[in-house]
């Protein structure tokens, strides 16, 4: 596959954002996801020389990160946090039973390629723990229920609403777009804090 | 007081306590270094005086207080530089820093798998050294370790064993920050980070051995010496790179008379710790299957029989005696063996028609040669400090490897401007940051702290010695001149060339010819000009010449000519050469000569300065060409006396540089170049480093890695011949053609240029021209 002059540009422009060209390799990585799903080698290559590195150089930050993905991911990627709060908290038995009722493991994608399963570590949310992401979007105070019923609904094509962020689940690669700084013009959708994570401030508000 | 010394009072020093002990070191010492200098070893990894500091490996964790307040927990101490008041206490004086360093080895050895019986570096490996002396006797770890597929090959010559990488780091910095050559990394995270390379591209640098003898500990090996040896089952011999004008230090390591593997040597004013893969890996040369055994001698049939000494000796003699012959040099003479043919075709065969260059030369270039002296004062410290450098003719990554990693060096260190004399940008020049010229007179900013480096391929040029001794006149900037050969500088000094004798004396001056007839114990030199390469073929190939002595030269080197030339007419040959060639094939007699590693001797480097080396393998019978010169001249009876290269180093010595007039230097008017049309472009080449040279004969491992044949062409031209890149292009003259894929590059649209002497593109053979020449480009 090769980029299309329209990429081609989306590409420079994201690069014209910094005075170094090699500072853009973030946002490039997701955008390369943002078009297939994944870090392909022709978007490592491209990378390359866009950026004037070498291909090893791209390799080890696109490898670094495990927000860039080596293989394809679902369309709908179910991050479940197995860290220490969110795992006590139900995250270790969420993923169990996720896992068990799509019948993939971690960083593994359901056949229709609609969820994928990877266990995640801490996403600044313990105050919504047990936390699950989709495509890294909030989903608070998650049950085995809920998550089952959000994979199912992602597996349709009809995905709750997440709890944070925009009305509506976008997709992997829709999401990988906005990561590599293409505004979708959602992000003042939604609330964007919580009542957990306001509340000392509010308290404060009120002199206590 | 010298301007070094000037330079030291001005840096400011700091005292600091080690270890009880105060020491003083300038401004911005490593601890670890402050350390090193009383004497005391802190372990460490990562750690590399020539690498900026890591941090890597943690191994050097010593306890710290600066003004009475330490530092809350053990400091790495290759990162942090000493500080007025501080107190270091290492392993040696505080239990907390040696048992934090017992903890971070007892972690890296978790999971390391600790094959040391099979591990190339066991013997000579500080992991295995310092678990010894920092670590616990008994590992403590009953899991499982991680494992990793071993090894994987990240090129054909280096192989890499992830189990055992301590991820220092020392090989992905050595890549990045000395060789411009980022194509190893660190990649994935934690446990699972790994040293290693993009799947499609593999290491590819001119570099990559030193990462093999960096790397401490045996995570990376070169693949024609694993399993081979354990070192303490070789025999060292410190040596000299017999590749390149460079000039490194090396290390001859012998097992039972065979070489297995050489390493580079420390010398900081020339290689600092480095050297390229050529001189690492290309010694397989002198155990080849076409090495000649023993003295050979023309039959009545027309073939090469086996002939005892005397007999051969005999032969050659009664074919050189009272004969006009020429002497041929190769470019890979010590200044000894050089001194012995200069000395050899004055005495013994009463004639200057000797020529060292067995390559395109000019006559022009031979008189920049005698005007320049041999006393060059230019050095790898006024590349260092130059403000300017200019190569003209001259690509240092492929011709003179550690001119390049200088040149890198300041580069990447202060930005040193560097402009190139070429219609190519290549991709040593794009690392340089090089600006490209294409016309000499449009090259300015040049002072006397500038350096114009002129490389062989100079003599190509009609006016071009010319036009850069001018510019270094009228500039002050100062001239090198950089050959490709590591013979060529000795050659110059021992007066191999017909128009010096040695010490740099013209053969035109009485007095330069009265000076060494004395001590030649002759009563005169010949006076007549002797005669360069190219006419010294001339006259074999119409009878001008009846005898040719050859010392290990490629016909192909310098013409397509050359060949015919010598078997043309009856010319006697006489071969010194180490491995059948194609002048053995057509010689009268071939005698059978010592490769570096079974001789001892010097080579000049391009500064002048003398590379020594001793005989590393030490039982070897065969014969240096001096030795042979000597006993031929015996035979002839004009005897040189020469027994040795030490009797020739001290007679050389003896006879000192030339006090007097240097020849004018050259004044040759540059010729005007018809501007190619259409698809016509002017040929431009030259040889890359890893090549078809015969001296890399027997090493595919080494060739492996060599840059693949290519035609570079510009944009445009790619444009209007409607080409990509990797389409075949055909590039012919009269004489031929060489056939390979485009590479759209950055070149002038009126020249193309393709490797001189590399598979599928050998110029000389193919188009019978190597540069200058317009050849025809169109789509294969
Ligand atoms: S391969 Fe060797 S030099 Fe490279 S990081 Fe590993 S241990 Fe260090
Ligand atoms: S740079 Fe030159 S002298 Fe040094 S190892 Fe390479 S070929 Fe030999
Ligand atoms: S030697 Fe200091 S951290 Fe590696």
């Amino acid at each position: 596959m090769s980029y299309s002059p329209e990429q081609i540009s989306i590409m420079d422009s994201i690069i014209a954002r910094y005075p170094r060209k090699r500072s853009a390799i973030m946002p490039l990585l997701h955008f390369v996801q943002s078009i297939s799903g994944f870090v392909t080698p022709e978007g490592i290559e491209k990378i390359a020389e866009l950026l004037e590195l070498s291909t090893a150089e791209v390799t080890a930050v696109s490898t670094f990160y495990t927000q860039y993905k080596p293989e394809p991911v679902g369309e709908y990627h179910v991050g479940i946090c197995t860290n220490t709060l969110c795992a006590v908290m139900g995250g270790d038995a969420i993923f169990d039973a996720v896992s068990e009722h799509l019948g993939i493991a971690n960083d593994e994608t359901t056949k229709d390629g609609k969820v994928s399963l990877e266990r995640i570590e801490c996403n600044a949310a313990c105050d919504y723990a047990p936390v699950v992401m989709v495509n890294w979007e909030f989903f608070d105070n998650q049950t085995i229920q809920s998550v089952k019923d959000l994979v199912d609904g992602a597996r349709t094509g009809n995905p709750p609403a997440p709890t944070r962020g925009p009305k509506t689940l976008r997709t992997w690669k829709e999401n990988s777009a906005v990561l590599a700084g293409l505004s979708d013009g959602l992000a003042g959708e939604g609330p964007s804090a919580g009542h957990a994570s306001l509340l000392g401030l509010n308290l404060s508000k009120e002199g206590k | 007081m010298t301007p070094e010394n000037a330079v030291m009072t001005d840096v400011e020093m700091v005292t600091v306590v080690i270890d009880g002990f105060d020491v003083t070191v300038p401004k911005g010492t490593l601890v670890i270094r402050a350390a090193e200098k009383l004497g005391i070893q802190i372990p460490r990894f990562c750690d590399h005086p020539l690498l900026s500091p890591a941090g890597a490996c943690r191994q050097c964790l010593v306890d710290i207080e600066i003004n009475g307040r330490a530092f809350p927990k053990p400091q790495a101490s290759c990162t942090i530089p000493v500080e007025n008041g501080m107190i270091v206490k290492t392993q040696l004086t505080s239990e907390v820093a040696d048992k934090a360093q017992k903890g971070i080895m007892e972690l890296l050895l978790i999971n390391h798998p600790l094959d040391c019986p099979v591990c190339d570096k066991g013997g000579e490996c500080p992991l295995q050294n310092q678990a010894m002396s920092n670590g616990r006797s008994e590992s403590r770890y009953e899991g499982v370790k991680r494992t990793f597929e071993k090894p994987v090959s990240i090129s054909s010559q280096v192989l890499l064993d992830r189990e055992r990488c301590v991820l220092c780091a020392r090989c992905t910095r050595f890549s990045e920050e000395i060789a411009g050559d980022p194509f190893i990394t660190l990649n994935e995270r934690g446990a699972l980070q790994q040293v290693g390379i993009y799947e499609k591209d593999p290491f590819l640098s001119y570099f990559s051995g030193n990462t093999v003898q960096i790397c401490p500990v045996g995570a990376l090996t070169g693949a024609s010496y694993r399993f081979r040896s354990r070192p303490f089952d070789l025999v060292s011999t410190p040596s000299a790179c017999e590749h390149c004008a460079s000039g490194c230090s090396m290390r001859t390591d012998v097992r039972r008379g065979k070489t297995l593997r050489r390493l580079a040597g420390e010398d900081a004013e020339v290689n600092e710790e480095w050297n390229c893969d050529k001189g690492r890996w290309a010694f397989k040369y002198i155990s080849s299957k076409e090495r000649i055994a023993g003295p050979m001698v023309r039959g009545e049939d027309g073939e090469l029989h086996e002939a005892s000494w005397p007999q051969a000796l005999a032969r050659a003699a009664a074919g050189l005696k009272g004969k006009r012959a020429g002497v041929l040099v190769g470019g890979r003479s010590t200044v000894e063996d050089a001194y012995a043919y200069a000395k050899f075709a004055r005495v013994a065969l009463n004639t200057n028609d000797i020529d060292f260059r067995s390559r395109l030369h000019s006559d022009e270039e031979a008189v920049f040669l005698a005007s320049r002296g041999v006393n060059f004062n230019v050095s790898y410290r006024d590349l260092d400090k130059a403000d300017h450098v200019v190569l003209v003719d001259f690509e240092p990554e492929d011709e003179s490897p550690i001119v390049f990693l200088r040149l890198y060096k300041q580069v990447r260190k202060r930005g040193l401007k560097v402009t190139t004399l070429s219609p190519v940008l290549s991709r040593g020049s794009e690392k340089l940051g090089a600006a490209i010229v294409e016309d000499i007179a449009s090259i300015s900013g040049l002072s006397e702290k500038s350096v114009i480096v002129v490389g062989e391929r100079a003599a190509e040029v009609i006016g071009q010695f010319t036009s850069v001794v001018k510019l270094a006149q009228s500039t002050k900037a100062k001239v090198a001149w950089i050959p490709r050969r590591a013979g060529e500088v000795g050659a110059v000094v021992a007066g191999a060339i017909g128009n010096l004798l040695p010490g740099g004396r013209p053969v035109a001056d009485p007095a330069a010819r009265v000076d060494i007839a004395s001590v030649w114990g002759v009563e005169s030199l010949p006076a007549a000009h002797g005669k360069a390469t190219w006419e010294i073929l001339e006259a074999a190939g119409d009878g001008r010449l009846d005898a040719v002595v050859i010392g290990g030269v490629d016909p192909l080197d310098i013409s397509s000519e050359a060949l015919g030339q010598l078997l043309g007419a009856s010319t006697f040959v006489l071969s010194l050469e180490i491995s059948h060639s194609a002048i053995t094939a057509i010689a009268d007699v071939v005698l059978p000569v010592a490769a570096v590693s079974e001789k001892s001797g010097s080579f000049l480097n391009w500064e002048g300065r003398p590379r020594f080396f001793e005989k590393a393998i030490a039982d070897s019978l065969t014969r240096s060409d001096l030795r042979i010169l000597s006993m031929l001249a015996d035979e002839m009876g004009t005897p040189i006396n020469l027994p040795s290269s030490q009797a020739a180093a001290k007679e050389l010595q003896s006879i000192g540089e030339w006090d007097g007039a240097k020849a004018d230097a050259p004044s040759v008017s540059p010729a005007t170049l018809t501007a190619p049309s259409g698809d016509q472009a002017i040929l431009h080449s030259w040889r890359q480093l890893l090549d078809l040279g015969t001296l890399q004969n027997g090493e595919p491992n080494l060739a492996g890695t060599a840059r693949a044949a290519h035609v570079l062409i510009s944009a445009n031209r790619a444009k209007s011949l409607g080409l990509s890149n990797g389409d075949l292009v055909k590039v012919s003259t009269a004489r031929g053609s060489i056939t390979a894929p485009a590479q759209i590059g950055k070149i002038s649209d009126s020249a193309i240029w393709v490797p001189r002497n590399s598979i599928g593109s050998q110029c000389i053979a193919n188009l019978g021209a190597a540069s200058g020449l317009v050849v025809t480009v169109v789509k294969a």
